[in-house]
């Protein structure tokens, strides 16, 4: 990691999101044959990974990705370069759940350290309530435990800051240069015009909607791609009711706090004129 | 001829002989080219001296080209207007160039009046009407606007004002569509009274008339703006994040952003005082400017000179300590060391003017009061360098930073700008502290988290699990942590209320304990009859027996204390889960038992007398035997929100 040139930005923070997580799958004979030289006691087949959201590359700013899985599977530790437009995966076959340990490298530009992230390999359908791990069962063969995160670049360096902030929109100056004045009047107008313009400037989009190279989030749910703003949106109001539900409750208790200490209040009096 | 002869010899200047040539130009000049063939040589025959014939040019009307076509038909035709919005009630007619194809019915038309014949034959005319009534052409000038819509959700969710009803924000938005945001019209018009207050106030009394044009205030226009534009812009980001907005899209919604109303006013304002002003006020006004200019012109110049002047002296940059030159020795010392410098560098500092010396912030006034004097070889004259050095003390450290930006402004002159929306589609954020290097937007939340002690960790999510929330967020974005965070805040002020409401519920049993005890001494109880009120004391609340004043004073205070201790998890479960199984008082029970097996025990050894069960508390256990056990009324649910078990718990372990 060659100490990066130039400055940080100042009080600039940028973030990126992603998703991490695995996908299990029993084994079963139509389905999901199991392959030969698979051990006898696995039961399910898995992946794990770190892909950007929407499958939209995350590999300029991700450079890659060390997998630490259970010490009993051979070549424990997995170190994943990455590949353009890939998602950084592993895929293995096992019987038992337990926490993997992903550390993040990140390209040489960004001149930062690499942080790391657990997971926990889920195999069996998991909930907090019975009837979650029902659906779940019934949802699919996919074991599916995925997490949204989001990167967040404080304060990058000045390379590392020009490679977050260009690419999305047609430059002039041709893509991740990130060269001069001319992004702005491109970016303006280079978003849906440009849709049916000239293929070279058309800017790069997921299925999703999602710019390449951009920190947006798809608007709605698709299959097989959970996090938008939709949920983000379900979740937010999810947590409005229960703030409204703890205010209420806050109140209640509140005034039975009062008429506590009212009570107390008399009790002391009382004692004290006893006394 | 003679005089210009003589002129010529005489060498003299002459007005006239500039004159003639000029003359004689002009004559050719403009004649020669009018003229042609014959006219020409009439002319040539005066010679110098022109014939006054004036050749004229007849110019005449081009013969109009007339054209042989049968005059234009025009026919008297209705129209309408879809503009009136009165889907085509009103019919006027207007002339217009008939065309061919409608020439048949015409020409039988054409033989007796129009308006006539069309009030005659209305049956067929009518139909033929309808289907001919053209729209005007001016209709399209008709636009509609559109107005943001919202609905009840939205409408609570996103646009909750103190100071704007929902009505009022309806009435708005109408008068908004039906003036097509003429501003000036709409806030002329806008007259909004809450329809419930006209009639109370004329109803009830005169007071609630008065009520009324206060509600109904004046709005400035700049008011009605800023809540349109806010529920516009609102609204426009619910219905597509700014992400995804095109480009005119967004330019739209970042004007309207951006609006102040107060910059607005004041603008007004200022436009309106430049209006007033007289005559006199706009000259002076004009010349203060110019006289601004031109000062300002000349410190830059100022400047400039003295820039250079500083340049040119090549003065040391020193950071050392000034006070060795403060003697006259030092002075002495420092002269012959600029002296020499100066001797040595006299070129090199004229030519390299700029680089390699840079000019030290610090000292530099002074050290140039004493190069100014050493540059004129006199010491004596302090008076004029030292108040040079005086005035140069703003221009010096004023020097470095064109410099410094130039060092810096590589970094900012590469960096470019980004646009609004380009900050947004690259998640780019201004704070104004961060701590740099990577993280994951999740742990803030676990910072949250990492603050609190176990036990209050604890409590929080299992709060946070009765309310549904999951353990993790699903989509910790900005806007979702967020609101975590009121959401946490909210949840960590319940349950330190919680606390406070479990301990005034501890402290209001001792009373009652220590009340009951009083009652008992003045009558006349004991022996037996601890068990007989303890069983009273379970279904009665308050009526458990003694605590001493002493215990019931260290139980005030310990909370505070142990609260923190974040262990005793497992007890804590198990006493929380003997509450359930009593339903009864057991929590209150287990409460004054410190080492004790547990509330359950208490419960169910109930009738039995108190000092048995009490045996294994330890030293603090004192004189008076009874424990106080009891209030059922004081019962609690399950809900993990209480507290008061993992207290107990806690209580036990003391």
């Amino acid at each position: 990691m060659a100490p990066p040139s130039g400055k940080r930005v100042k009080g600039t923070q940028i973030y990126r999101p992603f998703i991490y997580g695995t996908t299990a799958r029993p084994f079963d004979a139509n389905t999901n044959p199991k392959p030969p030289g698979v051990p006898d006691d696995h039961t399910h087949s898995w992946t794990v990974f770190v892909k950007g959201i929407d499958d939209v590359d995350i590999t300029y700013w991700l450079r890659r990705v060390q997998f630490k899985l259970h010490e009993s599977i051979p070549n424990h530790v997995r170190t994943i370069e990455g590949t353009k437009g890939k998602p950084f995966e592993i895929h293995e076959t096992g019987w038992g759940e337990f926490e993997i340990t992903m550390k993040l490298y990140y390209v040489a530009e960004s001149g930062e350290k690499p942080q790391t992230l657990y997971h926990h390999l889920r195999l069996h359908p998991y909930g907090r309530t019975e009837e979650e791990k029902e659906a779940m069962r019934l949802s699919g063969d996919d074991i599916i435990s995925w997490t949204y995160e989001e990167q967040i670049f404080n304060e990058p360096y000045d390379a590392f800051y020009d490679i977050l902030t260009s690419g999305a929109f047609p430059v002039n100056s041709g893509g991740g240069g990130g060269g001069g004045g001319g992004a702005k009047g491109g970016g303006k107008g280079g978003k849906s015009k440009d849709k049916d313009d000239q293929q070279a400037q058309q800017p790069q989009r997921s299925p999703g909607g999602v710019l390449d190279r951009s920190a947006m989030i798809p608007l709605i749910n698709r299959p097989g791609q959970p996090f938008s703003r939709e949920t983000e949106q379900v979740e937010i109001q999810k947590l409005k009711d229960a703030l409204v539900k703890v205010e209420e409750l806050t109140k209640q208790i509140a005034e039975d706090v009062q008429q506590k200490e009212a009570r107390l209040r008399e009790l002391r009096a009382d004692a004290g004129i006893k006394a | 001829m003679a005089s210009h002869d003589l002129r010529d010899v005489l060498n003299l200047p002459s007005d006239h002989s500039s004159t003639p040539r000029p003359s004689k130009k002009q004559r050719t000049g403009p004649g020669r080219p009018n003229l042609k063939g014959l006219a020409r040589e009439v002319q040539n025959l005066g010679g110098d001296n022109p014939i006054a014939i004036v050749p004229e040019a007849a110019v005449f009307k081009k013969r109009r080209v007339i054209s042989r076509k049968p005059a234009a038909r025009w026919e008297l035709r209705p129209f309408t207007n879809s503009a009136r919005g009165d889907d085509g009630a009103l019919i006027l007619r207007h002339w217009r160039r008939k065309t061919d194809h409608d020439a048949p019915p015409d020409a039988m038309e054409e033989d007796g009046e129009p308006g006539p014949v069309e009030n005659a034959a209305d049956g067929e005319r009518q139909v033929e009407k309808t289907i001919k009534t053209e729209d005007s052409t001016f209709a399209k000038f008709n636009v509609e606007i559109s107005i943001p819509q919202y609905n009840d959700d939205q409408y609570r969710a996103n646009l909750e004002r103190s100071d704007w009803s929902k009505e009022e924000t309806g009435y708005l938005l109408k008068l908004v569509q039906d003036y097509d945001l003429r501003w000036p019209i709409i806030w002329d018009r806008y007259d909004y009274s809450p329809q419930t207050f006209p009639v109370n106030g004329e109803a009830v009394n005169g007071d609630s008339t008065a009520v009324v044009p206060v509600k109904g205030e004046q709005r400035s226009m700049e008011a009605l703006k800023a809540r349109y534009y806010e529920v516009a812009t609102v609204m426009m980001s619910v219905q597509k994040p700014a992400q995804y907005m095109t480009g005119p899209e967004f330019q739209l919604y970042e004007t309207m952003m951006k609006f102040d109303p107060l910059q607005e006013e004041a603008r007004k304002e200022f436009a309106l005082n430049t209006m007033a002003r007289s005559k006199e006020e706009a000259r002076e006004e004009e010349s203060l400017l110019l006289e601004m200019k031109r000062i300002l012109a000349r410190t830059e110049r100022f400047k400039e000179e003295r820039r250079e002047l500083y340049q040119r002296l090549d003065y040391p940059s020193t950071d050392a300590d000034i006070n060795t030159y403060k003697t006259s020795t030092g002075l002495n010392s420092l002269l012959q060391n600029l002296m020499n410098v100066d001797k040595t560098k006299k070129r090199k500092s004229i030519m390299a003017s700029g680089e390699g010396v840079s000019p030290g912030t610090a000292v530099p006034p002074t050290a140039v009061s004493e190069a100014g004097p050493n540059r004129r070889e006199s010491i004596a004259a302090t008076g004029p360098s030292h108040r040079e050095s005086i005035s140069g003390t703003p221009v010096t450290p004023a020097e470095p930073t064109p410099k410094d930006t130039k060092k810096k402004g590589a970094a900012p002159a590469e960096r470019r700008k980004l646009s609004e929306q380009e900050e947004q589609v690259y998640g780019v954020t201004h704070h104004d502290r961060l701590g740099s290097g990577p993280t994951f937007r999740y742990e803030k939340i676990n910072k949250l988290y990492s603050h609190k002690s176990g036990q209050q960790q604890l409590r929080i999510t299992n709060a946070l699990g009765e309310l549904d929330i999951p353990a993790r967020l699903a989509m910790p974005t900005a806007a979702v942590t967020g609101q975590f965070e009121v959401l946490w805040s909210a949840v960590t002020a319940l349950v330190d209320l919680r606390k406070v409401s479990d301990r005034l519920d501890a402290d209001i049993k001792v009373e009652e304990h220590k009340k009951a005890e009083r009652d008992k001494a003045r009558g006349i109880t004991n022996g037996g009859g601890d068990a007989s009120s303890r069983d009273r004391s379970v279904r009665k609340d308050g009526a458990g027996p003694n605590g001493s004043a002493e215990k019931s004073d260290e139980r005030r205070t310990e909370p505070g204390t142990a609260e923190t201790k974040p262990e005793t998890r497992p007890r804590s479960q198990r006493s929380q889960h003997n509450d359930l199984q009593n339903g009864n008082g057991g929590t209150a029970a287990a409460e004054p038992k410190p080492g004790s097996g547990g509330p359950g025990e208490g419960a169910n050894v109930d009738g039995a007398p108190a000092e048995v069960k009490e045996e294994p508390g330890a030293g603090e256990r004192e004189k008076l035997g009874p424990r106080p056990s009891s209030s059922g009324a004081h019962k609690r649910s399950a809900s993990v929100l209480s507290t008061i078990s993992d207290k107990s718990a806690k209580r036990q372990k003391k």
